[in-house]
């Protein structure tokens, strides 16, 4: 009728340690990576835009090597994203950058709590401007299964959309967004390394990469005209304090932070929007936070357990 | 049989005017009850029961904590234990639980077979075979990478189902089914066959697999695999559908069913009202979920609707005259458990005193549950409903009724 407690006792075990090794290792790394803003140009690269000014933010941006996926760009780089508990992490429900608010996800907890797929009215939706496009596409594909194709720009904004996407169309023009070099600047050393880690045997990342152009470091001979003297945005996960837009908050002058970030072409139909470029970061530190509330909770219901086998035995011996 | 009036094993409540003197027949050579400090044993009015069940249900669905939903496990697993009474139906706990564990494994097989989509920051477990679809029906992937995380959210999803399953568990448990019966508004009577067999299908199923798994024991039949459970499966199904039908009979037979005195066109209004109103329930539940919903479909629908069936039910029920005998009666114990019931549920629903997002611990990335400590006593004092609410049967007369009940079955 049921286990042996002593068989049940050593399963639970198992799942046990292997949810606390999962919780304690880290992954290994490889795979598509993060580039600073200049090495994405007219005809190679990904941009990834992303519109935090639902929350007083600027918009950012910041490039990826292709071939890759929307939910690679989006997780690379000190970029960071959840999912839904429904749906799983393929619908994009909260996006973080560890340059902004210490890598705070957005919308917060208290907004949506992302255990249910978020309404229509109030979800981050994706579109998409292929290479010398000047509208908008509302994307028919989720980020895991789009592949961006080299030179064209992702952005992610938040607030509602019709289901066509005719409705809530973004602020901004992929002009203000796209990178307008034709060559690679910026070379060297990205600011960080960190990329994303080796997906996982069998996973479908698309066709095989197609080089149409030596993505060598050239000379940083021709840096990207800097439109204005402007707020810079600080990569470093520490220096952006908490309830405080990090790009107002100066770089704490860590070796990272090489590459200034610079606006994009200001103005425009976007109205006073800020475009920021995000440098490739670290990740946001993320604490898996402490054991001790689940030995409390285990406890607990082993003690209510506990009750509830008293209340059995003295029924039985009452009867 | 059909029989509605509760045999020795549910013996009802004592009414309001005589004392207790305990329930049923008091046992020989014992005058006067000896409750030796212990309150006397009574049954507990099945309504409080039902609302204590659902609003204990109602607070789970708030949360995807484990550690909260293991909690409400016990807490109704106490609860059962402590007070059901010695009926059939109410030795079926462990049926629900087998259900709510099928629920949870359903779910991460699901979550496991049609891939979600696997992150490079996620935990990689194992990989299925990976049957590629053409890209026109991308969207759906079938086998593929399966990472830990996917496979704890889908546990923690389908906890949460199976922690609402087992509160209508408890609540079929602890109340009696019959009795339940009794406080249905009498204007239902035109769905009576119905209403019989949808609230006591539940309870019949555990009484039946309990019997036909006794019965194959007595004949050395094999009581475990694929036939046995097919010699079990069709009886149990035959069995309850025909005894809740016969139950329904039964009730028909006493006049539940009865139209009364009900002329053609009141009938036609009462129908007319309930229609509307439930109209008007379903566009007001479509309007509250939908964000983007015309806003007047939202809760004055279901306020309307809501009016439409009470004036339904209140018109109907008008002409239905219907008297009790032996009822049950409502006094501190029901109030004390269907109030921590809703207490707890509103403690949830607060937002007072704790973060709401400790109720939904993150699994992309992995994070350890918190436990916060509103909701836990919140849950905790839904459980108190096990020693607030009277002991159903005095323990050492139950022998005497075990024996009588295999006697009459």
């Amino acid at each position: 009728m049921s286990v042996p407690p002593s068989r049940r006792a050593a399963r639970l075990t198992a799942a046990l340690a292997l949810a606390f090794a999962a919780l304690t290792t880290g992954a290994a790394p490889a795979g598509a990576a993060p580039q600073p803003m200049g090495r994405c140009t007219t005809g190679s690269g990904a941009v990834l835009a992303v519109d935090f000014s639902r929350w007083g933010g600027p918009i950012y941006r910041s490039c990826g090597s292709t071939p890759t996926t929307g939910y690679e760009l989006l997780n690379q780089g000190g970029w960071r994203t959840t999912g839904t508990g429904h749906d799983g992490p393929a619908f994009i429900c909260r996006i973080g950058y560890s340059g902004y608010r210490n890598g705070t996800q957005f919308p917060p907890p208290e907004q949506d709590d992302c255990v249910l797929t978020p309404p229509a009215s109030a979800y981050w939706s994706y579109w998409h401007a292929g290479p010398g496009a000047d509208d908008w596409e509302y994307s028919q594909l989720g980020a895991m299964l789009y592949k961006p194709k080299p030179g064209s720009v992702d952005l992610w904004i938040f607030g509602g959309t019709d289901i066509g996407g005719t409705q809530g169309r973004p602020q901004v023009t992929p002009d203000q967004l796209r990178a307008h070099n034709t060559r690679p600047s910026g070379g060297g050393e990205p600011a960080s390394t960190a990329r994303a880690p080796a997906l996982p045997p069998g996973t479908d990342t698309g066709p095989a990469p197609v080089r149409t152009e030596p993505e060598r470091p050239t000379s940083p001979t021709a840096p990207e005209p800097p439109a204005s003297p402007s707020p810079t945005a600080s990569p470093s996960p520490s220096a952006g304090e908490t309830g405080e837009p990090s790009e107002s908050a100066e770089p704490t002058g860590s070796a990272e932070v090489s590459p200034p970030a610079t606006t994009g072409p200001a103005g425009g139909s976007g109205g006073d929007t800020r475009v920021v470029d995000a440098a490739p970061a670290a990740d946001a530190k993320h604490d898996a936070g402490s054991m001790v509330p689940v030995a409390a909770g285990g406890a607990l219901v082993l003690l209510v357990g506990v009750a509830a086998v008293f209340a059995a035995r003295h029924r039985r011996r009452g009867a | 049989m059909a029989r509605t009036d509760p045999g020795p094993a549910e013996s009802p409540p004592p009414g309001p005017g005589t004392p207790p003197p305990g329930p049923g027949v008091p046992p020989p050579g014992r005058a006067a009850p000896d409750t030796g400090g212990r309150r006397l044993p009574r049954i507990l009015h099945p309504v409080a029961w039902w609302i204590w069940a659902l609003a204990l249900a109602t607070a789970v669905s708030r949360t995807n904590n484990p550690l909260l939903l293991f909690l409400v496990l016990a807490v109704l697993g106490y609860v059962v234990t402590a007070r059901r009474t010695e009926a059939p139906w109410a030795r079926g706990f462990v049926y629900y639980l087998y259900l709510a564990a099928t629920v949870v494994a359903i779910r991460v097989l699901f979550r496991a077979v049609f891939a979600t989509g696997i992150t490079p920051h996620d935990h990689f477990l194992f990989a299925l075979p990976h049957i590629p679809t053409p890209d026109w029906y991308a969207g759906i992937q079938l086998g593929g990478p399966v990472s830990l995380e996917a496979l704890l959210s889908a546990a923690t999803d389908g906890l949460r189902l199976a922690c609402m399953l087992c509160c209508i568990g408890a609540a079929n448990t602890l109340a009696n089914p019959k009795r339940a019966l009794r406080v249905l508004p009498g204007a239902l009577h035109e769905l009576g066959v119905a209403v019989t067999v949808a609230i006591s299908v539940a309870p019949q199923l555990v009484q039946s697999v309990r019997r036909v798994a006794r019965a194959r024991r007595l004949r050395a039949g094999r009581s475990k695999g694929l036939t046995a459970l097919r010699g079990i499966v069709v009886p149990v199904l035959e069995d309850a559908l025909e005894r809740s039908l016969r139950l329904a009979a039964g009730m028909d037979s006493r006049g539940y069913g009865r139209a009364g005195t009900a002329s053609r066109r009141s009938r036609r209004v009462t129908g007319a009202l309930m229609l509307l109103g439930m109209c008007g329930l379903c566009a007001g539940a479509y309007g509250l979920l939908d964000a983007t919903a015309p806003a007047f479909l939202g809760l004055p629908a279901l306020g309307v609707g809501a009016l439409l069936c009470v004036g339904g039910l209140r018109t109907g029920g008008r002409r239905v005259t219907r008297t009790t005998y032996r009822p049950d009666p409502w006094r501190l114990p029901e109030w004390a458990v269907a109030g921590t019931g809703v207490l707890s549920a509103l403690l949830l629903f607060a937002n007072i005193g704790y973060d709401a997002a400790e109720l939904n611990p993150s699994i992309y990335p992995l994070s350890w549950p918190t436990l916060p400590p509103v909701p836990t006593l919140a849950i905790l004092l839904a459980g108190t409903a096990g020693f607030l609410a009277p002991p159903p049967t005095e323990p050492r007369a139950v022998p005497a009724r075990r024996t009588e009940k295999a006697a009459t079955t």
